[in-house]
């Protein structure tokens, strides 16, 4: 499976297709730290936001760029369990790399500044909650990915109205005050706590939250590579 | 493997391409598949190879390692033919020399040796069907599926199919292959299942112990070798003659005598006249070892 994994990411690098999203996300980085120097946690925090439909729609391309038939191939190659792992698993890692880069991206353009106040918190706790909300948006990413691909909705318009209103609800329904917040993964919620009060239960909280919704959003799209054969 | 009351189609209120399909296939045997175009076959192998998973029924004893020829090779991919097959003989399991070692022999006896460092997109159909052939024998398959293999092949490779057929038959497996240009003449053995109004039913044709017979050109002075060969391997040699046209329809075993001017069937003496530029040697066999 490692090597399907390895083939998958070789192609979706290969056809160049991995430039539209790493270019959209460079964009966005530079207009979130053009603006001036945060905290750590604060800007990462604002950074997963920006990355979340970015990750979701770099999946969408990388499960969509092996051609149908190939992914035919892979499944009678590998199994059906082993087929559609692989495709999650090479979008994960393909999400890891995009997060390193969003990590590192404020401290080469001088996005990010140090404590200013005793009550501020300190560079690598910053560092910390950054990292934690960033691997949180990458399952959540990957699901609505993998949701919106070809192989789970067929038409490209649809893979685009699912990424769209995915993107949109995630940042709607995650408003302070929404009615309906898990419906969404909550990335709105995590971005908010990594600028106020990040106590360990409500990290833990929140990290459950995002996992279960990545595993219903998961697991919708293998019910829909079932349906569709 | 069977396929058990297999019902089939592409979408939830689509019309049915399979209805209650019934068949099994066992190891060392080979079925052709005919049909109409867009009467299923296509449909049919790709259950039977678990591409498909049928919307009723279920399909059973599927072989672990599974081979399938699409009808149309995906050529559409950002690799070359040698990073493409070895990508795919290490998904299939093989470890780096091993997949190595495979698409080298493959692309080799596959006349693909010249194409390796070439891009997928930039081959031709029939060079792009090879890749698809070469694929599915990396490992080589319990269960090998073939959808219409023969199109856009070169002659050379036509005639190599039936070749990997057999391989993949004496090693215990089954094969499945769909055929709408009549290629499988070149399969004088397998079973015939048509494809018709979503069912499947099967050609008896060939009657219990039915024979094939095959003419074989040897150069004179292998002669004797070879029928001792053929005849060490249980095949019945009905006679060996010294000119190469195709010879009238031999005896039947076990019916009429041979014709006066034949020699003894199964006595060739290693002295005999058969040592005579351009002997022909004549060989009657089982209808399953002649594939």
């Amino acid at each position: 499976m490692i090597a399907l994994v390895r083939l998958r990411l070789a192609g979706f690098l290969r056809t160049g297709r991995a430039v539209a999203p790493l270019l959209a996300g460079l964009v966005a980085f530079g207009i979130l730290y053009g603006g001036g120097r945060a905290q750590p946690a604060e800007a990462y925090g604002v950074s997963a936001v920006v990355l979340f439909p970015v990750l979701a729609w770099q999946t969408k391309i990388l499960l969509d760029v092996e051609p149908d038939v190939q992914r035919r191939l892979a499944q009678v190659t590998v199994g059906v369990a082993r087929e559609r792992l692989a495709g999650l698993l090479g979008a994960g890692v393909a999400a890891l790399v995009a997060v390193a880069v969003a990590l590192a991206f404020p401290w080469l353009v001088g996005g990010v500044t140090g404590p200013v106040d005793p009550t501020d918190r300190s560079v690598p706790v910053g560092v910390a909650l950054g990292l934690w909300v960033h691997l949180l948006v990458v399952p959540a990413a990957v699901a609505l990915g993998a949701l919106a691909s070809r192989a789970s909705v067929g038409g490209a318009g649809y893979g685009v109205a699912v990424l769209a209103l995915g993107g949109v609800g995630t940042v709607v329904l995650g408003l302070t005050g929404s009615v309906v917040p898990w419906l969404a993964p909550p990335i709105m919620a995590a971005a908010r706590t990594t600028a106020g009060d990040a106590a360990a239960v409500t990290l833990l909280g929140l990290t459950a939250w995002a996992l279960a919704w990545s595993a219903a959003a998961v697991g919708g799209y293998l019910w829909r590579r079932r349906a569709r054969g | 493997m069977r396929l058990e009351n297999v019902w089939s189609r592409y979408h939830r209120r689509g019309p049915w391409v399979l209805r209650g399909v019934d068949v099994r296939i066992g190891p060392g045997e080979v079925a052709v598949v005919l049909g109409r175009n867009g009467v299923g076959k296509s449909t049919l192998l790709q259950v039977a190879a678990g591409v498909l998973r049928p919307a009723r029924g279920r399909v059973t004893d599927r072989p672990g390692r599974v081979g399938w020829v699409p009808e149309r090779f995906p050529a559409d991919q950002p690799f070359t033919v040698a990073r493409y097959l070895t990508g795919m003989g290490r998904t299939a399991g093989l470890d780096r020399a091993a997949a190595d070692e495979a698409v080298t022999a493959w692309t080799d006896r596959l006349g693909l040796a010249a194409f390796r460092a070439v891009r997928l997109p930039e081959l031709s159909k029939g060079t792009a069907q090879k890749v698809g052939i070469a694929q599915a024998m990396l490992r080589p398959p319990g269960l090998l599926v073939l959808d219409e293999p023969w199109e856009g092949l070169d002659a050379t490779t036509r005639e190599l199919v039936p070749e990997l057929i057999d391989e993949v038959l004496a090693a215990g497996g089954a094969v499945l292959v769909s055929d709408h240009r009549g290629e499988t003449v070149r399969l004088p053995g397998a079973r015939r299942w048509t494809v018709a109004d979503g069912a499947v039913t099967e050609e008896t044709s060939l009657p219990e112990g039915a024979v094939a017979v095959i003419e074989v050109a040897v150069p004179t002075a292998r002669a004797a070798g070879t029928v001792a060969r053929l005849r060490a391997e249980g095949h019945q040699v009905l006679r060996v003659r010294t000119d190469a046209r195709p010879a009238p329809p031999p005896a039947r075993p076990g019916g009429d005598d041979p014709a006066p001017d034949d020699p003894a069937p199964d006595d060739p003496a290693p002295d005999d006249p058969v040592a005579v530029d351009g002997a022909d040697v004549a060989v009657d066999s089982a209808a399953g070892e002649a594939r």
